[in-house]
């Protein structure tokens, strides 16, 4: 099963940053190494206002059948929805990494029927 | 047979016992609605959320000839002694009422009393103001 295809409310993006170790000498002069040229740890939130609950059970079978956060899948397009940036920049993929769950589903039920979804996705190498 | 209503036509009502000196009132439906807009779009939906009744009135305070006070059974839901304070019991039955000869086009609900006002000015008559909302269903909706 593929990534739900539902159009996100409102999405919040962290670009993560490259593999940079940092060394602080005793006289505070800082030495910066460079473990590698592709920035991973990117975090992208997505949150789900308002759908049916049948939407969000989507996501809960998603959830599952990626093991929760052991495997890592691609977007649905429709998570971008509303992006007219370049297209890549908010994928994992464009820096070799793929998203995984960094934790469960968060569903709250707002009435009968109506629940709000959040996703919470990490890039990883 | 046509007809515009007017406060004249009015009734509020208590436990089907109908108020007096009832000056007016309002009944409101609130819908709460639930934003569905998603990112990309350019014009907002929404999904429809819970329905409410609220609503108040203003009432001249009477009192009858048998030394009764016609706003007791509203005022005394929130205005009494005792250290209870209101219960799920402390309910009343509302009917809100518009005359036309011996048709009469109804709203009832059962509601609880959230604020009620009394007091007294001078050079004015003395009235009493509360504000309602409806718990549940309405029980008639002939409007």
């Amino acid at each position: 099963m593929a990534f739900p295809s539902h159009k996100p409310t409102s999405r919040s993006f962290e670009a993560g940053d490259y593999a940079i170790k940092t060394y602080k000498a005793q006289n505070g002069a800082e030495t910066r190494i460079l473990y590698g040229d592709r920035r991973t740890n990117m975090k992208l939130s997505l949150s789900y206002a308002n759908i049916t609950d049948t939407q969000a059970d989507d996501f809960i079978a998603h959830y599952d059948e990626v093991k929760g956060s052991f495997q890592t899948f691609d977007l649905d397009a429709n998570a971008k929805s509303g992006w007219e940036g370049t297209s890549t920049a908010l994928d994992a993929t464009a820096q070799g990494n793929k998203y995984r769950y960094e934790g469960p589903p968060q569903i709250t039920q707002v009435r009968p029927g109506t629940s709000t979804v959040t996703i919470n996705l990490i890039g990883v190498l | 047979m046509a007809k515009v209503y007017t406060g004249r036509d009015g009734v509020m009502q208590v436990g089907g016992s109908t108020l007096a000196k009832v000056v007016s009132f309002s009944v409101q439906s609130n819908l709460e609605t639930l934003e569905t807009t998603t990112l990309g779009d350019n014009i907002r939906s929404y999904s429809p959320g819970i329905l409410g009744y609220a609503g108040s009135a203003t009432l001249l305070y009477y009192k009858e000839d048998d030394g009764s006070i016609n706003t007791s059974t509203l005022l005394n839901k929130l205005v009494k002694t005792g250290t209870a304070g209101v219960s799920s019991s402390d309910t009343v039955e509302l009917t809100f009422r518009w005359v036309d000869g011996t048709d009469n086009n109804d709203i009832k609900m059962t509601a609880y009393v959230t604020s009620a006002n009394i007091g007294a000015a001078t050079a004015d008559l003395a009235r009493a103001e509360i504000s309602f909302i409806g718990t549940g269903a309405l029980s008639a909706a002939s409007v």
